[in-house]
């Protein structure tokens, strides 16, 4: 009886903290960003229009995997990533709908569109590759392809496959030069290896500090927190590295950028909603509360980037058709495990 | 028609039915899993075979070698010290020593990372006061071996409590009599002491082993490629189900063999030893060795507890200005609550598996109370994604939308966690005679009322200390949450691992506080019922 009584009781317990979520007026987002600044927006948004906010936040594969078991039932309505890659497997899989808003084509950069229409950029980062300033002169760098020189060995640090941002990086790769010239450039840059791959980015840029590396290759807003972070020894450290654009010879493709953007999830029962949610973050004041708290770039060309990432100026960015990152990308991961590259 | 006969006939036939039905509901989510991958791919065999399997197999061996070696070093010593000497402070390191309980292995090891980095306090120290010595230490700390301590002082405490208990249990005649003949106190801790403990310590370790199998932030960070983190790269970056599955199927496979070879090495020496005999009286150490006792007690809780924690409280009290508290009171309920409601449910169904597995005398049953204990040897995301195929592929099921509900969280965590709660229950059960229950049924009494009058109350600790270890498990538990949980929750782990991912350890401190506090009053509640549990036999 005792058991019974439990179970029951249990049962009821858990009844109770279940929200319904019946409610018209809200918008149900499955998002990758785990960021304090992506709170304040939502917070700011719900004050403004009165439209409840409700997030599920992991991983982009596993939301995504979330998405396609869930069907038609799905209650998602945006799907958030920091990969263009990710939204454009998730378009792939007919998880995606277009999304029509004259607005949010006024706010955002023509560079940064999805040609076809199912996703938007929201705020973007360049992979960039950083030096340290006692050890390297900056004008023996040049690309992403001449890290691979032998003056380099025992020098570049970089974090693991594993990582989107690097899987990213070879599939622009393997899509602007290549399957071959890609996996000829990963498997020769493992040998200018200065440790196994490791950490997350801003241990890259530790390591060339404490004298582990020369270079690493990172992306933008990791080096605009180490320079805002409340610790002065991370801050000498930031200041210790020089920050370099690659590519940005006139032949050349430009350095290798990625979006943060949202799709519209296919089945969205809060279209209208989701839209509103979307114009507002595309907006000038979201842009800059993202770009002041997250140093990212803004989508929004008519907003200026946060001071610390301006500083080290303006850059060509790779154009390529972001949709190519998630095309290539298992071939992408596939180079990196045959060339060792952990 | 013979199956069904023998069925009719067979002796509690309701309850055999009943925990059948409920091991088949709990296993659907693996079962559909598997059956979903009929046929064994035979390109991304050869793809694993030639490109990753060695890397992946050497790591996983390597780091299971380095983490067991020093959770037996900083399990075991301790634990006969604490058995069996009477010293200054006993009382406390006996639970001191099992607090890094607390502490999840991911927040273990990105403290550690973030303590010993170039920017971190360690190496910043040494800079400003003594730079001829910071070159000495100015390494790269995000190495195997290093994990393989950390996972070691997370993980110790597992082998501490089972040996801790072994050791306490073993008659003072054993002991006696080895000194008589001549054994040395060394002699004596080799030859007799472990030898009789053997199958305790496996217990913990095999505990261990099954983490460290399971580990996937601390290890994704330290760059170790696993099968683990083999099993998300395949499932979740390349989309290649198969893959991943071949790869869970190799660590169930390896768990079975462990199992086996402990099974085997049992059977080749068994020992006895009468429970009964009286406890040894704490002997009074040597001069000598009072350097061993408090260095081999003290460091791994040193190490395992004190330097974290108080690195993390010191990151908290710098924060303090920042921290919201009354989203950390919030997310601390959610916490409390979620992992209450599902442990409660696990201490049930774990029960239930193991009654009827006492009573029914089936192998049959045994069988089945062992397979469901397979869900702690599957990754948690692969849970995860199993239970999300589950309820929105079968027809009825996926009616409603059950993804996203509590019902479904608490599902996949019973599941999982099963196992954890089953173990302290299991060996209290064995240990009472059959002599009870055939005295009750001859007094008239059904299986439901024995369970109720006699194992109840008998099995009382046991189940409080199932209670505690499968609790204190569920608050650090982040994979199946961060995949399952419902809109806008969050859980105090999910959150410290949201901020430590990004390395903002100062904002993560508040909420690993919180997990680490809770769960070290959970662990000093059970020491004190372990402690009545060990004077009570």
């Amino acid at each position: 009886m005792k058991r019974v009584i439990i179970f029951i009781s249990s049962i009821l317990i858990l009844s109770s903290c279940v929200e319904t979520t019946k409610e018209s007026n809200e918008i149900n987002l499955y998002s990758q960003r785990h960021y304090k600044v992506d709170e304040k927006q939502y917070e700011t948004f719900e004050k403004e229009t009165g439209i409840k906010v409700n997030v599920v936040k992991a991983n982009a594969d596993e939301l995504i995997e979330r998405l396609k078991n869930e069907g038609d039932n799905s209650p998602a309505d945006l799907f958030i990533t920091v990969d263009a890659g990710k939204l454009q497997k998730a378009k792939d899989l007919d998880l995606l709908q277009k999304i029509s808003s004259p607005i949010i084509n006024q706010n955002v950069d023509i560079d940064l569109k999805d040609v076809n229409g199912y996703w938007i950029p929201i705020t973007y980062r360049a992979r960039i590759i950083v030096y340290s300033k006692d050890r390297v002169d900056v004008g023996e760098l040049s690309t992403y392809a001449n890290l691979t020189d032998k003056k380099w060995k025992n020098k570049v640090l970089v974090r693991s496959s594993s990582n989107a941002y690097n899987q990213a990086l070879l599939s622009s790769i393997v899509a602007n030069r290549g399957e071959e010239a890609a996996t000829n450039w990963a498997s020769e840059l493992v040998k200018n290896f200065a440790r196994d791959p490791k950490g997350n980015d801003r241990d890259q840029v530790k390591a060339i500090t404490a004298g582990q590396g020369d270079l690493a290759i990172v992306n933008s807003y990791y080096i605009g927190l180490l320079l805002s972070s409340e610790n002065d020894e991370e801050i000498k450290a930031g200041n210790s590295v020089g920050v370099f654009f690659p590519n940005q010879g006139e032949e050349e493709s430009g350095s290798h950028i990625n979006v943060s953007g949202i799709g519209l999830a296919k089945n969205a029962p809060n279209k209208e909603n989701a839209i509103k949610l979307m114009e507002f973050l595309t907006s000038e004041s979201a842009q800059k509360t993202y770009t002041n708290t997250s140093y990212e770039y803004p989508a929004n060309p008519n907003v200026e980037p946060n001071e610390i990432i301006k500083k080290w100026g303006s850059f060509k960015k790779d154009i390529l058709d972001l949709n190519q990152l998630g095309v290539f990308r298992n071939k992408a991961i596939e180079i990196f495990d045959k060339s060792g590259w952990k | 028609m013979e199956i069904i006969k023998k069925i009719v006939q067979l002796e509690h036939k309701r309850w055999i039915i009943g925990s059948s039905l409920i091991a088949l509901f709990l296993l659907l989510p693996i079962i559909f899993l598997f059956s979903n991958i009929f046929e064994i791919e035979q390109t991304a065999f050869v793809y694993l075979w030639k490109n990753l399997l060695l890397d992946y197999s050497f790591n996983t061996f390597y780091l299971i070698a380095i983490t067991s070696f020093f959770a037996l070093l900083f399990g075991i010593f301790p634990a006969w010290y604490v058995s069996n000497y009477k010293f200054k402070f006993r009382v406390f390191f006996d639970i001191a020593l099992f607090l890094p309980l607390a502490i999840p292995t991911y927040i273990m090891a990105f403290t550690y990372s973030d303590l010993l980095s170039y920017t971190g306090p360690f190496q910043s120290f040494l800079r400003n006061n003594y730079p001829d010595l910071s070159d000495i230490f100015n390494k790269d700390y995000l190495q195997i071996e290093i994990l393989g301590i950390i996972l070691g002082l997370a993980l110790y405490p597992y082998v501490y409590t089972a040996s801790r208990v072994s050791f306490s249990l073993i008659g003072s005649t054993y002991i006696n009599m080895s000194k008589n003949l001549g054994l040395s106190s060394t002699k004596l801790f080799f030859k007799v002491i472990i030898p009789l403990s053997k199958p305790a310590i496996f217990s913990g370790l095999f505990l261990v082993i099954m983490e460290v199998l399971n580990e996937y932030g601390a290890v994704k960070y330290f760059g170790v490629n696993t099968y683990t983190t083999g099993i998300f790269r395949a499932w979740f970056s390349m989309g290649n189900e198969n893959t991943a599955i071949q790869l869970a199927c190799l660590l169930i496979f390896i768990v079975f063999t462990i199992l086996f070879l402990e099974k085997l090495s049992h059977k080749k020496s068994k020992f006895y030893y009468s429970a009964n005999s009286k406890i040894e009286k704490l002997s009074t150490p040597t001069a000598d060795k009072y350097l061993y006792i408090y260095s081999l007690c003290s460091l791994p809780f040193i190490l395992g507890f004190l330097i974290p924690f108080f690195y993390i409280l010191n990151n908290s009290i710098l924060n303090i200005k920042n921290i919201d508290f009354s989203r950390l009171i919030d997310l601390s309920l959610n916490s409390i609550q979620v992992s209450t409601i599902s442990t409660v449910l696990i201490i049930v169904t774990a029960l239930l598996f193991l009654y009827v597995e006492k009573i029914s005398k089936l192998k049959f049953n045994t069988f089945i109370s062992q397979v469901t204990s397979l869900g702690y040897v599957i990754p948690g995301a692969v849970i995860g994604l199993g239970v999300i195929l589950l309820f929105t592929k079968i027809p009825l099921l996926n009616s409603y939308s059950l993804v996203g509900s509590f019902y479904v969280l608490i599902y996949a965590y019973v599941f999982r966690f099963l196992a954890v709660g089953k173990s302290p229950i299991k060996s209290s059960l064995e240990k009472q005679p059959e002599s009870y229950d055939e005295t009750a049924k001859t007094l008239g009494l059904g299986p439901f009322k024995i369970l109720q009058r006699i194992h109840f109350p008998i099995n009382r600790l046991a189940l409080i200390t199932a209670f505690i270890v499968t609790f204190v498990d569920l608050l650090k538990e982040l994979p199946i949450t961060l995949i399952l949980r419902p809109f806008n929750f969050d859980t105090l782990a999910t959150q410290t691992y949201e901020f430590a991912i990004e390395e903002m350890m100062l904002e993560s401190s508040s909420y690993s506080l919180a997990i680490i506090l809770i769960g070290s009053v959970m662990l000093v509640f059970l020491k004190y019922v372990i402690n009545k549990q060990i004077n009570a036999s």
